[in-house]
């Protein structure tokens, strides 16, 4: 499997940037403006982004600060050296799975949430996201994938968030305040029905639509 | 094995100072030794739901700062010799306190009293930072009603961040009679959404505040519901099984029962 030499993930305190250390300076730099080009408007200025330099040489560290710092956007330099341990949002490990695009295989990483995501709490990632657990209003899930949710679904919730037209969410009992998915929103009816089995949304012609599925 | 718990709800007005009274008086009549901390600094009213404004020499604050021991500036109860409280300051601010400060002093208390009760502010800040940083248990408090539901599952958000895992639910104000006509939340609602222990259901019930404005908690009173339930959440605290009562629904044959003053209600 060919690791990605820079893997920009979002966490609940921000962006986390993941530099291999084996890459050289251009190399980085040049995956860097990649990324930030593929998705122009996500990151806007001022956005920080916490870089592990534990075994990044010095001067590697000062070019990233400086690609960032020309688009505006700053870097946190943190020292753990380990992976940052599991908190509750994330597992320590998040399963890896592959899927196609445009004919090219890609690794997607998948948060696994083990609880259930309260108000006021928000989830992003730059993947899909399962929820083991409810999400409750008030809370907010942004995916870049999809979004499955093993419990009832009250909250905000965001598959393809970067526009994957393709993205769904799944819930056991589907009855959030608002389904965005890629640039669609659809919100709840002003009264909201209890819904008793398990339901998919997804983009049909140019709408989202929500079907009962199996479970 | 004494136990600190913290009484807290995130939005005003559902009845934390209420249930840390109850509870602390409910406590006291089965002979606990209980100590109650009033840290709503700056709006200082526990002591005002037990009668006790006119006994305060000294506060929190005092305490905090080292110009007392703590002893001298807890109030007892008039009735309950071991009911203590310790009232805060009604001039100054939440900053006044920190959250080192409070848990130094709950590790204090611990050593002497069964159960010291923090009576929390309303809010996210940092007055609930430090409410709830000595407590080993929280009861979360809220009503059937949407906005204290949502900032009830906040609250219960933040407890988890803070690493407080034991979290118990008590729903207040509850009006069984729009609860039936689907009016009001009911509580498997709320269960459903908060999904921690309920420990108890309260209605809404006049005497609350008739006792309150005599400084007497409604817990020893036997005529009034809201009483039995906070009796009910005592025996619960103590590790009783006691199961949830049925609320008593005034019907319209009881009302007109009451318009002549046939039934003594």
């Amino acid at each position: 499997m060919s690791r990605d030499l820079v893997t920009i993930k979002g966490g609940k305190d921000g962006f986390r940037l993941l530099v291999d250390s084996s890459a050289s300076m251009e190399e980085i730099e040049a995956e860097i403006k990649k990324k930030l080009d593929e998705n122009p408007g996500f990151f806007p200025e001022g956005t920080k982004f916490e870089l592990e330099v534990a075994d990044l040489d010095r001067s590697v560290k000062k070019g990233i600060n400086q690609i960032l710092s020309q688009r505006g956007l700053g870097v946190e330099l943190s020292v753990k050296k380990d992976p940052p341990p599991a908190t509750d949002e994330q597992s320590q490990m998040p399963p890896q799975y592959f899927i196609q695009h445009d004919g090219n295989v890609e690794a997607q990483e998948m948060t696994v949430v083990e609880h259930t995501v309260r108000g006021g709490e928000e989830v992003t990632s730059q993947g899909s996201v399962l929820v083991m657990g409810n999400v409750n209003p008030g809370a907010q899930i942004i995916a870049g994938g999809s979004i499955d949710v093993r419990g009832t679904c009250r909250g905000m919730v965001h598959a393809g968030a970067w526009g994957d037209i393709s993205a769904v969410v799944i819930a056991d009992r589907l009855m959030p305040t608002q389904i965005r998915i890629a640039n669609m929103i659809a919100r709840s009816p002003d009264i909201m029905e209890k819904s008793d089995f398990a339901e998919r949304a997804y983009i049909k012609d140019g709408q989202i639509i929500i079907e009962p599925i199996e479970r | 094995m004494s136990e600190v718990i913290v009484v807290t709800s995130g939005k005003g007005g559902v009845g934390k100072s209420t249930t840390t009274a109850n509870l602390g008086v409910g406590l006291a009549m089965r002979g606990k030794k209980v100590v109650l901390i009033d840290t709503d600094t700056g709006l200082r009213n526990l002591d005002l739901l037990l009668g006790l404004e006119n006994r305060i020499m000294y506060d929190l604050i005092d305490v905090v700062e080292g110009r007392v021991e703590i002893k001298k500036a807890l109030v007892r109860h008039k009735k309950y010799e071991n009911l203590q409280l310790l009232p805060t300051s009604q001039v100054k601010d939440k900053s006044a306190v920190n959250p080192a400060d409070l848990m130094a002093l709950c590790d204090e208390l611990r050593k002497e009293y069964d159960f010291v009760i923090i009576d929390c502010p309303a809010g996210i800040e940092q007055g609930f930072q430090t409410a709830i940083a000595g407590a080993d248990t929280a009861i979360v408090v809220t009503m059937p009603e949407v906005s204290a539901v949502r900032d009830a599952d906040k609250i219960i958000g933040e407890l988890g961040r803070s690493e407080k895992d034991n979290i118990k639910l008590i729903i207040n104000r509850i009006r069984p009679a729009m609860v039936d006509s689907g009016e009001m939340m009911d509580m498997d609602d709320i269960n459903d959404i908060l999904a921690i222990k309920c420990i108890g259901q309260v209605p809404d019930d006049i005497k609350v505040v008739t006792s309150a404005n005599r400084g007497e908690p409604v817990v020893g009173d036997n005529d009034s519901q809201a009483g039995k339930a906070y009796e009910n959440i005592v025996g619960r605290l103590l590790g009783e099984d006691i199961p949830f009562m049925e609320f008593e629904k005034e019907g319209f044959f009881k009302k007109l029962m009451k318009a002549f003053k046939l039934s003594k209600d």
